[in-house]
């Protein structure tokens, strides 16, 4: 565990901050490859430094490479710095799940903002399928999430992300700070999807039909594949809509589905209870990933 | 007076006139024709009248401040390019704008709005910047946003940034006003009530603009985008998106 110490980063707001020896910086680097002679994809490489760990990577049935990521501290903890960089070589896929929620934890005053930083390459024609559990923020909880995915040609990728609004079952609703996503997608040198997301409850009434309104969760899966023309992804668009369809309660889910600029299209579902999103995106993905690849999607074995 | 002191006052005079005619809803840019994913709000009955003064509010906040930060970043390309459009930077932008709206309906709205805009601007006299920028935007194949065209045609015409970029709040906040209009039992007198109320939040995000860089720029509006992603399964419609 690398250990951040000393006067060195700056807080919101520009004011230099005591970066306290608990706060951690620790990077997990995984690089999947093909393998030439099996055609399965293997973990080729990987850096790991706690708290993050992937224990190994499982083979799946479509040839797949499956790892599950491990935060063995339990969640992120205020002023941690952690980063996360994913190649998928050429003609490969992998497959990212987490192994629960990811907590982000009630920071001290004086913590700096927990960041998590996700560098993400997908070669041409590899897949990235990257289907974690939901971000929950504790009370008081500053987190700051990047990400940049590039997709070279023929990419594949089916990526999403659920924001619970705290610790719902002991009622801790909208109680965090603050939390920015801030999400690039590049398909070959051009951006397709630009999300950049504040969230700050204190400061602006997340109930406001402008932002959430009558719902709490809030989900975004990107759905992609480079070089699938723009007609086609409005078939694909369509059959989506049809399939979500059973999900739609108004007062309880709504699902709304898009095409990207180009190359993929885009999920947003807003939901009361947290637990009606994750049915849906199952749904949405088997059917995506029969209409788009041909094959069935194979679910992490955590949720068959 | 002094004749050089009366000319200044003309054409401050004459920018101010330009840019009121230029920030008109009557303009005739299809303005009217989207409510960017309102009208499924209120199809759904996720709006009502009682919810809008709060609901106009945070789209100031939120897609508002996005416009204008392009908007202005618009206006400063042409200061910078000295009256020479810097073509890549104009089609990173228009990428980037296009890339942060979600929503099919919406985006293409936008294009089609700035694409009329800078289409009327430009055949308003002679502004070669703005007919280069045409020219350039088609052979690069892009859709040129609202924000964008309105910020580069008042960089071209000399307004200031700041008054350019209120102008296109005032008029963008002024044509979903309308829409609410049509969507809602929203009488004249009480929309004119709360476009006068919403007044200082225009000029508050117009001001937080001038310093949150493109790349920083958030919206958080997952109902509207759903509004505007569910809005082409509408089975009837008053609106394009």
């Amino acid at each position: 565990m690398e250990m951040i110490a000393g006067v060195a980063e700056t807080e919101r707001g520009g004011k230099p901050a005591l970066s306290l020896p608990n706060h951690v910086q620790a990077s997990l680097r995984l690089d999947f490859a093909r393998e030439e002679l099996t055609g399965r994809t293997v973990l080729a490489a990987s850096r790991q430094e706690p708290p993050l760990r992937v224990v190994r990577a499982f083979a799946l049935e479509d040839g797949a490479a499956m790892v599950h990521l491990h935060n063995v501290s339990g969640g992120l903890l205020g002023g941690d710095r952690l980063g996360l960089t994913v190649n998928v070589g050429a003609e490969a896929c992998a497959q990212i799940t987490t192994t629960g929620a990811t907590r982000i934890y009630r920071p001290r005053e004086e913590s700096l903002v927990t960041t998590q930083s996700n560098e993400v390459a997908i070669g041409e024609n590899a897949l990235l399928e990257y289907l974690p559990d939901p971000l929950i923020p504790f009370a008081g909880a500053r987190f700051s999430q990047r990400t940049s995915i590039q997709l070279s040609r023929g990419a594949g990728l089916f990526w999403w992300e659920i924001l619970a609004p705290g610790r719902e079952a002991r009622g801790e609703i909208f109680e965090y700070a603050s939390v920015e996503l801030k999400t690039d997608l590049v398909a070959i040198g051009r951006p397709i999807a630009v999300e950049r997301v504040r969230i700050e409850p204190g400061n602006h009434s997340v109930s406001s039909v402008a932002r959430l309104g009558p719902y709490r969760t809030w989900a975004t899966f990107y759905i992609c594949r480079v070089g699938l023309e723009a007609r086609a992804w409005l078939e694909v668009e369509r059959n989506l809509r049809e399939t979500v369809e059973q999900f739609c309660v108004p007062s309880r889910t709504l699902w709304g589905i898009s095409t990207l600029t180009a190359h993929g299209l885009v999920v947003r579902c807003v939901a009361s209870r947290g637990r009606d999103v994750l049915p849906g995106l199952h749904a949405l993905w088997r059917a995506a990933k029969r209409q788009l690849y041909g094959r069935d999607a194979v679910p992490p074995r955590k949720v068959n | 007076m002094d004749p050089d002191v009366h000319l200044q006052n003309f054409e401050r005079d004459l920018a101010d006139l330009r840019l009121l005619h230029l920030a008109d809803s009557a303009l005739p840019i299809g303005g009217l024709a989207h409510s960017f994913g309102l009208e499924s709000l209120v199809s759904q009955e996720l709006l009502r009248v009682s919810d809008l003064p709060e609901f106009l509010r945070g789209f100031l906040e939120e897609a508002g401040m996005v416009e204008a930060v392009f908007c202005r970043e618009a206006v400063r390309l042409v200061r910078i390019g000295e009256g020479k459009l810097c073509t890549d930077r104009w089609v990173e932008l228009n990428d980037r704008l296009g890339a942060l709206k979600p929503a099919r309906e919406s985006r293409a709205g936008s294009a089609s709005l700035g694409n009329n805009f800078l289409a009327a601007a430009a055949a308003l006299g002679d502004f070669a910047m703005l007919r280069e920028t045409l020219e350039a935007s088609k052979q690069a194949g892009i859709s040129v946003h609202h924000s964008l065209a309105f910020g580069l045609a008042s960089g071209v015409l000399g307004f200031a940034e700041d008054r350019a970029v209120l102008a296109y709040l005032h008029q963008s906040i002024t044509s979903m006003v309308s829409a609410c209009q049509r969507l809602l039992p929203l009488g004249q007198s009480a929309a004119t009530r709360i476009l006068w109320n919403l007044k200082p939040v225009i000029l508050e995000m117009a001001n937080r603009s001038a310093t949150c860089a493109v790349d920083d720029v958030c919206c958080f509006m997952p109902l509207l985008d759903w509004g505007a992603m569910e809005h082409p399964a509408l089975r009837t419609r008053l609106f394009v998106s």
